[in-house]
């Protein structure tokens, strides 16, 4: 490949829609000529800018809460709602609030007057002070992982790849299941040090986010909050097979509820 | 689809996507009243506009009902929100250099504000399409169906307004901060 073919896809490629073939032959070239390589530094430079600097704006709680008012007025404006019926679909969306729903109602009655707006997830989560030591250390260790050039020490969508890669290397082998078809692919493994604990983690990719399952002594378990979120990435427990574990990644809450339940076997 | 199960659809992607929604509108419009409204505005659209959606990327159609509404509000507040002249880069302020680490700290949110503020410069396709791309992480594909153009298009803007950033972002001394 020559320069004047490789530029104009540098973008199309960091964008990740070069095909896989063509991905290969400008990997090759860039490798080898200093000009491409600076030109893609450059396009990279700018991504990280604009991706690193807090720009993505969270909608407001009062956003959530106002959302969730009119859901239940369309509902009972065209009667949808059978008398004394109550189906599952409803209550999964905005009728029976969630959690952090009556979080969002509870916070526009204490800071809406004023006009705070609230930033839901970080304050009810994102207490860095109250954060243990351990999450501080996974959090770091899925940041690593995205900085580095492969976050797997070994690469494998084959299940019976990776667990006998864990066997040998940590006490217990987690169990691994790869969810490509329900759109969690498994990528690999690799063994990370938390404290002073090896730990295997297993890696896997849903849609440009990768997810890290740190799988954990139930020791470590006990000291980790079930929820914790740090610079937009979030923690949560979940359960692979018997073991306890926790999954970091800057998936939205709904994607990893629902990953959540497909480790633990659960539909 | 039972009209629940159709409400509940709805609800459920809006609540899945409502900070890209919010996001998007905070780009286009620059303040949160309008961005509100506009999310808004686009819930009750996409409510009434359930049974016309016809498969694809339900993300995209709900972005797609979103930058509409946006769009309306654009018009209707009969301003121009971009900046469309004075756009060279001259008015890049230079950062301090500093040592200690509230000094860095003041130092990255001015980053942050200074990048913020270029890109809230460039022409609202561009700045759209940025937002898109970088922030929300859409591929080509879902973006050319949420702006209503080929995929040819949402490549060529990219690309422009990448440049564009980079010439506003580079200049003096911000070059050695961004490595462009």
């Amino acid at each position: 490949m020559e320069c004047k073919t490789a530029q104009p896809l540098l973008e199309t490629y960091l964008d990740n829609e070069l095909a896989r073939a063509d991905a290969r032959e400008l990997e090759a070239h860039v490798d080898g000529c200093a000009e491409c390589s600076v030109l893609l530094t450059r396009l990279d430079a700018l991504r990280r800018a604009l991706r690193n600097n807090g720009l993505r704006y969270t909608a407001p709680a009062e956003l959530y809460a106002r959302i969730a008012a009119s859901a239940a007025s369309v509902d009972s404006a065209s009667g949808r709602t059978m008398p004394g019926v109550t189906s599952i679909a409803q209550s999964r969306a905005w009728r029976t609030p969630t959690p952090w729903l009556r979080y969002a109602a509870a916070c526009v009655l204490a800071f809406g007057a004023g006009g705070v707006s609230v930033r839901l997830w970080n304050s009810t989560h994102d207490n860095a002070n109250t954060q243990t030591q351990l999450a501080r250390d996974l959090f770091a260790s899925h940041w690593r992982a995205l900085a580095a050039t492969s976050p797997v020490d070994v690469v494998s969508s084959d299940r019976h790849t990776v667990k006998p890669w864990f066997a040998g290397k940590v006490a217990q082998a987690p169990v691994v299941q790869d969810f490509a078809e329900q759109g969690f692919a498994l990528v690999g493994g690799r063994i990370d040090y938390a404290g002073s604990e090896r730990m295997p983690v297993l890696v896997y990719k849903h849609g440009q986010h990768l997810i890290d399952v740190f799988v954990l002594s139930p020791n470590e378990a006990a000291s980790l909050a079930n929820r914790s979120a740090q610079n937009g990435y979030r923690l949560e427990s979940l359960r692979v097979g018997d073991q306890p574990a926790v999954a970091v990644s800057d998936m939205d809450q709904v994607e990893f509820t629902r990953f959540a339940h497909l480790m633990a076997g659960t539909p | 689809m039972s009209p629940a199960a159709t409400t509940s659809w709805i609800d459920l992607l809006v609540q899945q996507h409502l900070d890209a929604a919010y996001n998007l509108g905070r780009w286009l419009l620059g303040n949160d009243a309008d961005a509100s409204d506009a999310v808004h505005d686009a819930y009750l659209r996409a409510v009434r506009s359930a049974h016309t959606y016809a498969g694809g990327n339900a993300r995209a159609w709900w972005l797609a009902i979103v930058r509409n509404c946006c769009l309306a509000k654009l018009a209707a507040r009969k301003r121009e929100v971009p900046l469309r002249e004075g756009f060279d880069g001259s008015n890049v302020t230079p950062f301090a250099r500093s040592d200690n680490e509230v000094e860095e700290r003041v130092h990255a949110a001015q980053q942050s504000a200074h990048i913020a503020e270029q890109l809230r410069a460039l022409p609202t396709e561009f700045r759209e399409t940025l937002v898109l791309r970088e922030i929300e992480d859409l591929s080509y594909r879902e973006i050319a169906d949420v702006l209503g153009v080929p995929i040819g298009t949402v490549m060529s803007r990219l690309a422009r307004g990448r440049a564009l950033l980079r010439r506003a972002l580079a200049p003096s001394a911000g070059e050695h901060k961004y490595g462009m």
